[in-house]
């Protein structure tokens, strides 16, 4: 693994402003990492953070660093979003969280207290699914359930009021006494959320809740969750699909190789990371035309990448798309290249942001993300970090 | 506290239904009632009747059951364990002491349904040359050999990942010990030196001293094997 030269990796973090309550968190970038732990240590309160992590570090038996020096606060009663691509670490911090793990350095909190593997007091608050639950192969959903509400100490009678309503709302009731031996991952899923609801917890930690399930299932499962959010809850999800739990997060983290690269209030990051861009592909003279796409718009407004015919441009300013469009037509026509096929259209937060972090990985650097050089701190070497194969790019 | 004995419960229905607990209880009935009738046709004496079957049936069916079933008992269920049960309200030394107390109580359970009732039948139907004191020392000695051999297994189940790792480990081990306790001219340690001993052990032709020291030894080597293997399973990572 490594790691991005310190100037680099200064941009990349953003750190929320913990001052202002309201929606508007600035983002105060310039924080040497140690400095961030110090920072965040000074005011390890609590009872405003559900969970917190200071420089939290696991590294496997096999050398393998899953956590580098995570630093992460959870606000209560956010939904907050746990966003980076497979192997990131995210399920790594949540074992973590909950004491399933030992944190080979560092420290994690969680509502106010250290947490470990005897907490389990502090797991009664608590709800988790895990990636792809494991159950008792030979129980049913009610006997399982049941199971769940005996090791979390709920009386007998409150559990069975509880478990049907829960069946009723992960729409398991039909099947609810046949094996779970025989179960869909879908259905696996809706069981491990009904059981993580068992104990009514404060904190709700989802690992990958909509994984194994099908479109509408997937969109039934993030209203469950956005009823769930509100008054004295707080719910983590970890995703590699954005685009799930965008409209139920208010918070995002971004989590690339074992650290936070990104941190802020949801709305923020849909406006960072959310791009307009325009995709051509032609035929003809294509490096001629590309050298002339500067003189399209000034300079910091759009970037642009080229893989063998395919020219993509993005806007880094809310540019007027339709004039661009008509300035580039014309480039099209001077250039006497000819056009095969134009394509317009919106990355969602996921493919723009996470699409470029996976490529920055695949290249074993941290890059600082669009939304930094959207800011005005575009970093020297950034741009110019060389492309492989046919491709290049460019900032006009 | 409540979660432990709820996980204890749960532990023995599942032993109780397991296959392999059943077939072993069958294994050990059946070969006792034929011993039974053969002691009372044959006019033989208890002592060797029940020494016979302790070491033609008894011993080496329990060594194999037992073996695998504490040698499987934590790392069978690793992925349920960190899904469902410690991610919950459930702390580590409930966890693993239910597993200890629950295998440890059944195989004790099974042990005694069988030995009881078969002593009971030797002694009345066969030549009764046994002493009371003499039977329940030969019985606890066995119930020693057993106690330890399930509290290394279990903790083997929970220091190792792989199912069959640990059970092979405890096979083996066990049986390695055997010829290392000869070779050390520690005969009285080994399990073949104990169930060769039986006869004069019912017989009560042992001295009380001899009797206590195997019942100390393993004592002390399954209070050590459960300490150890709770410790580490505090500590693990799942
Ligand atoms: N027990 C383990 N031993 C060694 N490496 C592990 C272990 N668990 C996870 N890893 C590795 O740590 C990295 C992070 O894993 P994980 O936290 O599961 O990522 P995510 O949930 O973000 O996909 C992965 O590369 C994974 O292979
Ligand atoms: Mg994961």
């Amino acid at each position: 693994m490594k790691l991005a030269p310190s100037s680099l990796r200064r941009s990349l973090r953003a750190v929320r402003d913990d001052e202002s309550t309201d929606g508007g968190r600035a983002q105060a970038a310039g924080e040497e990492a140690p400095a961030v732990a110090t920072e965040l240590a000074g005011r390890r309160a609590g009872p405003n953070y559900v969970v917190e992590a200071y420089d939290l570090t696991k590294i496997y038996d096999n050398r393998y660093i899953a956590l580098n020096a995570l630093n992460l606060r959870v606000r209560k009663n956010s939904v907050y979003g746990l966003v980076g691509p497979n192997g990131a670490g995210k399920s790594t911090a949540f074992r973590l969280m909950l004491g399933l793990q030992r944190p080979t350095a560092g420290e994690i909190r969680v509502l106010g207290r250290p947490m470990g593997a005897e907490s389990a007091e502090l797991r009664r608050r608590i709800g988790f699914l895990p990636t792809a639950p494991a159950f008792p192969r030979h129980m049913t959903p009610i006997s399982y359930l049941q199971f769940v509400s005996k090791i979390v100490g709920l009386p007998a009678e409150r559990a069975k009021i509880r478990m049907t309503t829960l069946l009723q709302s992960v729409d398991l009731t039909d099947v609810a006494s046949q094996r779970i031996e025989g179960f869909s991952t879908g259905m696996e899923t809706r069981l491990g959320i009904a059981a993580a609801l068992m104990n009514d917890p404060e904190l709700l930690v989802l690992d990958e809740p909509t994984y194994g399930l099908d479109p509408p299932g997937r969109r039934q499962m993030i209203e469950l969750i956005r009823e769930l959010s509100g008054r004295d809850r707080t719910i983590i999800i970890a995703t590699h699909i954005l685009n799930d739990v965008e409209r139920v997060c208010t918070d995002v983290g971004v989590i690339a190789q074992g650290r936070l690269i990104y941190d802020g209030a949801m709305a923020e990051m849909r406006r960072l990371a959310r791009q307009n861009s325009i995709t051509v592909e032609i035929e003809g003279n294509v490096a001629s035309f590309e050298r002339r796409i500067p003189e399209l718009d000034e300079p910091g407004s759009v970037r642009w990448e080229r893989v063998g015919s395919e020219v993509r441009i993005t806007f880094l300013r809310a540019n007027a798309v339709t004039e661009y469009l008509k300035r580039l037509l014309d480039l099209v026509e001077r250039s006497g290249v000819e056009l095969l096929r134009l394509d317009t259209g919106t990355h969602e937060v996921e493919e723009a942001f996470l699409r470029r972090l996976e490529e920055d990985r695949s290249r074993g650097v941290l890059r600082a993300p669009d939304w930094a050089a959207q800011e005005g701190a575009l970093e020297p070497g950034a741009e110019e970090a060389d492309r492989g194969g046919g491709s290049r790019s460019g900032a006009a | 506290m409540q979660a432990y004995l709820y996980l204890l419960r749960l532990d023995m229905e599942q032993l109780a239904r397991s296959w392999l607990v059943r077939i072993w209880i069958l294994l050990l009935v059946g070969p006792a009632g034929f011993f039974v009738v053969v002691a009372a046709n044959q006019r033989e004496l208890a002592s060797e009747t029940l020494a016979a079957y302790v070491a033609a049936v008894l011993a080496p069916l329990s060594w194999l059951v037992v073996a695998v079933l504490s040698a499987s008992a934590v790392n069978g269920e690793a992925d349920v364990i960190a899904d469902s049960i410690l991610s919950r309200s459930v702390t580590r030394r409930a966890y693993i002491w239910s597993k200890f107390t629950a295998r440890v109580g059944v195989f004790l359970a099974v042990y005694v349904v069988v030995t009881v009732p078969l002593v009971y039948l030797v002694l009345r139907f066969a030549v009764d040359d046994a002493a009371i004191e003499g039977i329940v020392w030969g019985l606890l000695t066995v119930a020693s050999l057993l106690v330890f051999l399930a509290a290394f297994g279990i903790a083997l189940s929970a220091i190792f990942r792989n199912m069959l790792a640990s059970v092979l480990t405890v096979l083996v081990s066990t049986v390695a010990s055997g010829a290392v306790f000869q070779f050390l001219a520690l005969d009285w340690m080994s399990t073949t030196g104990v169930v060769s001993g039986l006869p004069e052990t019912f017989r009560g032709e042992v001295s009380v001293a001899e009797q206590l020291r195997v019942l100390v030894v393993f004592g002390v080597l399954s209070v050590l094997a459960t300490v150890f293997g709770i410790a580490w399973f505090r500590r693990k990572d799942l």
